[in-house]
């Protein structure tokens, strides 16, 4: 009896478990055929336990503005941030509400980690949020993201106020606008001017070198005992390693990944060495943190530099502001660098990118609701007088002006920085994605570093390894 | 009213039959089970032969590809030694320690009651980010530990910074939790009756004799049961390394649910974390089988196993 | 004779004191955390009393995320917790008794597949475990946080077995005789004699289900309804900034419930100890 009851069981869990596969198997893939999914969405939105009360309240809504157009609309929203951000942002929405009396927003929020382990949950059950903000990462999520090219055309989105190259910075290979950017964002070297001073190093330019960089960490770590360079970040991958292949050759000769994303953009592994060695050079010379030193970063706010610990660190430019200030507040100038280059008159490598962005999802059932409400969330002075460029660098000209009049020291210093940026010469296409699972050979990457300062592998076996973990993603 | 009787004696007699006592009290279990576990696990085991992936939606058959890629994954196999070595120093520790403060705060006194509090706070604290940055603190390159050996003469450890040394502040974290376990030996302890402790003075027997004669036979069943749920949960473990180490230096710390996270979340690859934890749950079974099989031998049993 | 025996104590609190303290040094070092600001906090200090006295921090995190205060989301854990501390409660004894007490046909089987629901990491059984509530509508809602717990929790079954086993089978006999059916005895023998055991599950599981993060995540997704363990972790966002001092103060906070709940249920632990032997 037992066993009959097994054999029922796991045959029921099976056609269970297979039609639950091949529903997800049967979703149309990416934005190839918007009708077809749209007409999937609303059957899934259909299947969705109704949330009675707020259908109440939308009435409710409607009936007291009886002069607003269109039917009621639930729009569900979700973003990761800190408390200053959940605030201001419940702030805008609730404003928008009042401008759009047909439409309510429920909205979620969680902290970075959670927000994508919750994403991630609401993919398989493909109920993803009408709105939702992605950062870098968003190539995994391609799948759920509905391309905003129809809504710019029928100027629901309006971008009159936005630069092409700020949308690009969002779009694909193909010009498919995959979301609108909430901020501007590049890597520089934040950096202590007066330590560099005192070591007597000359003060970073705009075209220093590599050479220029491991000089001056050597440098101020025999004249001053600190670090010269802090901790390398995981965004270093990005900002330094794949940034040392852009710079080699002429502009957009080499990247790290190819355009099309479906292979490696250079095709000598050996490119990668001399960085990789200047990286376990200066780690082991004691300029810049080893793995243990390294592990005591938590924070941008207890970084090395922070702590007047070591001359130079990596960062996000959106985070330079809050630094500055720290270290303002001890008296203390900090100043931003641009990434060095192979040859002083070679490419930079480096451009403008997105922080993050909010996107519309394949799963909603008013997308271009959703769409509007983006649109202005990136073009309404008002509403970014609000947000007031938290999210950072707005990309709407218009609004940037009104908020670069009331900027901060630090933050006038970021402005300049991603303004100087802007102008050095970038390729004519570029990709702004990344593959899905480069996290893996991130973390590798780092790991063989460590393998090359403990005298394990050398740096030449460290780039091919790097090189053929990066090669597998595509096979 | 002999046949109402006979019915009644017949209803009852069912009622309380082995079978459907048993199956009515197992009933929450065996309804949760089917309902919420069973279909899970099955799903897991089926993803473990495919090449399921949580941000996209397409599912592929690949057969053995993930299990055999195991034996090739050098940070898999570096992980599968590091947790041995993390389960096999962490768990006796562990319950050395519990048994040993469960064993010393018995006394009868009023202080007792504070002191079990004193140490059972450490595990309300689990793996909050604060107690993640005071691990940090203390083991740090200039952290109270390397200052109190630099005081005492000896060589400063970077032990975050050495893979070899990183598990070890680890384990002590883990040992330092031990508060759950102290407490399920003290409930333990308190079952055993007094008169076996006031026949043994009659005796004559010394402190260390009637622990060793009555206190850890009669408890036996509870180090049974502490044994192996720590060891499962040591091989669990997740927290400790992700909030401290994430793994690091060089996958010193690599625990092995720490590899199943990043597979799966990390990397996208819900496929092959899955077959990693289903290998993992052969392995542990094995290993939980090993004890039950040698538990014979030394745990005793008041209401025997019939 | 009497003095040695006063030094013996007293080197025994001494002991038992000072290493305590170093047990929870890190607590106390959160409770200090929870005055001091962002930088002293980041800056490495290991000292339990703050520069400058920051009582912000709680006003702050008490304010919670965008118009829903703490008060709520402590309120919102404390309902889940003691439900689904109950739920466990009542049915791990059951579980147990029929385990341990019933010689069923599939007792072993059934055993068997509770070891095994806890040796699967909880990454890889998280995304189906969610499907099956969402294709059954509840997803969005506190049933899946609590109904699993209302059917038995292995921890606790095989915890209650193993000290069902140190119940004496001659008092089940005994009963019997009496006229006692294997209900009864659950009832009238089994679970008064069980108290050690339930209480250790109290402490336990309301601390686990209180502590969860990873449930309420997945199960719930209106501000109103987050629970204090997912707000706390809300403070500390990996991609702009963490607020050290509120997370910290609203942990200390958090500790307070769980300690209490031990506090009360440790007496029992205590009180008359070795004086209830079952075999008196």
């Amino acid at each position: 009896m037992m066993k009959k009851l097994l054999v029922t069981l796991l045959t029921a869990s099976m056609i269970i478990g297979m039609t639950g596969c091949a529903g997800s198997t049967a979703s149309a893939p990416a934005a190839a055929q918007p009708a077809e999914a749209e007409n999937e969405s609303s059957e899934e939105a259909e299947a969705e336990a109704g949330p009675e009360a707020e259908a109440e309240e939308d009435s409710e809504q409607a009936d007291a503005a009886e002069t607003a157009e269109g039917e009621p609309v639930t729009l569900r929203m979700a973003w990761w941030g800190s408390q200053t951000r959940h605030d201001i942002t419940v702030e805008v929405i609730e404003m928008y509400e009042k401008e759009n009396p047909n439409v309510k927003i429920e909205y979620e929020f969680y902290d970075f980690d959670s927000y994508f382990t919750k994403l991630k949950t609401l993919v398989a059950s493909d109920q993803v949020w009408d709105i939702f903000q992605l950062g870098g990462n968003f190539p995994e999520y391609i799948d759920k993201i509905y391309y905003l090219n129809e809504f710019i055309d029928s100027g629901a989105v309006d971008t009159s106020g936005i630069s092409d190259a700020y949308l690009k910075i969002t779009q694909d290979t193909e010009g498919n606008q995959i979301g609108l950017s909430n901020g501007l964002n590049t890597y520089g070297i934040a950096y202590d001017v007066d330590m560099f001073k005192e070591a007597g190093v000359p003060l970073p330019t705009e075209d220093w070198t590599w050479d220029d960089f491991a000089d001056a960490a050597m440098k101020i770590h025999e004249h001053t005992g600190n670090f010269g360079s802090s901790g390398f970040t995981s965004s270093e991958f990005i900002a330094g390693c794949s940034t040392y292949i852009a710079q080699q050759g002429n502009v957009g000769e080499n990247s790290f990944f190819n355009l099309a994303l479906d292979g490696m953009g250079f095709e000598d592994a050996q490119m990668l060495t001399p960085y990789i060695q200047m990286r376990a050079d200066l780690i082991g010379a004691g300029a810049s943190p080893d793995a243990g030193a390294e592990m005591e970063i938590t924070d941008i706010e207890n970084d090395f530099l922070v702590t007047g610990e070591a001359a130079m660190t990596w960062v996000a430019v959106n985070q330079f502001p809050t630094i500055y200030d720290i270290c303002a507040q001890e008296g203390r100038t900090l100043a931003l660098a641009t990434v060095p280059r192979v040859k002083k008159d070679g490419p930079s490598g480096t451009v403008i990118q997105s922080s993050q962005m909010l996107c519309v999802s394949q799963d909603s059932q008013y997308k271009e609701e959703a769409a509007k409400f983006i649109s202005w969330f990136q073009n309404s002075v008002e509403c970014n007088n609000v947000l007031k460029g938290e999210r950072g660098i707005p990309i709407n000209d218009e609004v940037r002006k009104a908020l670069e009049a009331e900027a901060t020291d630090g933050q006038k210093e970021m402005y300049d920085y991603v303004s100087l940026v802007g102008t050095f010469e970038t390729p004519e296409k570029i990709n702004v994605l990344s593959p899905a699972g480069q996290d893996e050979v991130v973390d590798n990457y780092r790991n063989y570093i460590q393998q090359v300062v403990a005298g394990d592998i050398t740096a030449e076996e460290a780039s091919d390894k790097t090189y053929a973990d990066a090669k597998k993603l595509f096979e | 009213m002999a046949k109402k009787a006979e019915k009644a004696s017949a209803f009852s007699r069912f009622m309380n039959s082995n079978q459907t006592v048993g199956y009515v009290f197992a009933f929450p279990f065996i309804f949760g089970f089917i309902c919420f576990s069973f279909i899970p696990i099955v799903t897991s085991f089926y993803y473990s032969f495919t090449d399921y992936s949580m941000g996209s939606k397409t599912l592929t058959y690949v057969g053995f590809k993930n299990f055999l890629q195991l034996f090739s994954d050098d940070v898999f196999i570096k992980s599968l030694g590091i947790t041995i070595k993390y389960v096999l120093l962490s768990v006796p520790l562990k319950l050395a320690f519990a048994l040993l403060v469960a064993f010393v705060l018995t006394r009868k006194s009023n202080m007792v009651t504070l002191y079990r509090s004193l140490y059972y706070v450490p595990s309300l604290v689990g793996g909050s980010v604060a107690v993640a940055l005071v691990w940090k603190q203390l083991f740090a390159r200039k952290g109270l530990i390397n200052v109190v050996l630099s005081d005492m003469g000896l060589k400063t450890v970077n032990w975050f910074g050495d893979q070899k040394l990183a598990l070890y502040p680890l384990i002590l974290m883990t040992v330092w939790q031990f508060g759950s376990s102290m407490i399920i030996f003290a409930a333990g302890l308190k079952e055993i009756p007094v008169t076996y402790y006031e026949a043994a003075k009659i005796d004559g027997a010394s402190g260390t004799q009637t622990f060793a004669r009555i206190t850890l036979p009669c408890l036996s069943p509870i180090i049974l049961y502490n044994l192996v749920m720590q060891t499962i949960q040591a091989f669990m473990s997740f927290t400790q390394a992700f909030v401290i180490t994430q793994g690091g230096p060089n996958n010193g710390t690599m625990l092995y649910a720490l590899n199943v996270y990043n597979q799966a979340f990390k990397y996208n690859h819900m496929g092959y974390a899955c077959a990693m934890s289903w290998f993992m749950l052969i392995v542990m079974s094995i290993i939980t089988l090993v004890i039950f099989k040698t538990s014979k031998f030394w745990v005793f049993s008041e209401g025997g196993e019939d | 004779m009497h003095s040695a025996r006063t030094t013996r104590k007293i080197i025994y609190h001494v002991l038992v004191v000072v290493f305590g303290f170093i047990m929870i040094y890190p607590v106390l070092w959160m409770i200090a955390g929870s005055f001091k600001d962002n930088s002293e906090i980041l800056r490495g200090s290991l000292s339990l009393i703050p520069r400058t006295v920051k009582a912000s921090n709680y006003s702050t995190g008490w304010k919670g995320f965008a118009g829903t205060s703490f008060a709520r989301f402590f309120l919102n854990s404390f309902i889940i917790t003691v439900v689904a501390t109950l739920g466990t409660v009542i049915s791990s004894s059951l579980v147990a008794y029929a385990f341990c007490r019933v010689n069923f046909r599939g007792r072993k089987f059934w055993f068997t597949c509770m070891l095994a629901t806890m040796m699967l990491p909880s990454q890889v059984i998280m995304i189906p475990s969610f499907l099956i509530w969402y294709r059954i509508g509840l997803a969005d809602s506190y049933v899946p946080l609590i109904l699993p717990y209302y059917c038995g929790q292995a921890f606790f079954i095989y915890q209650m077995m193993q000290f069902m086993k140190g119940i004496p089978k001659e008092l089940d006999e005994a009963a019997t005789i009496d006229g006692c059916s294997k209900y009864t005895i659950y009832t009238n023998i089994i679970l008064p004699l069980l108290k050690p055991s339930i209480v250790t599950t109290v402490i336990i599981q309301f601390y686990w289900k209180w502590d969860d993060y990873m449930g309420p995540l997945l199960y719930l997704s209106k501000p109103e309804s987050y629970t204090a363990s997912l707000a706390i972790k809300m403070f500390a966002d990996a991609a702009s900034k963490t607020d050290y001092g509120a997370m910290f103060a609203m942990s200390t906070l958090s500790l307070i419930p769980v300690f209490l709940i031990f506090l009360i249920f440790n007496r029992y632990l205590v009180e008359g100890i070795g004086t209830s032997g079952l075999k008196g």
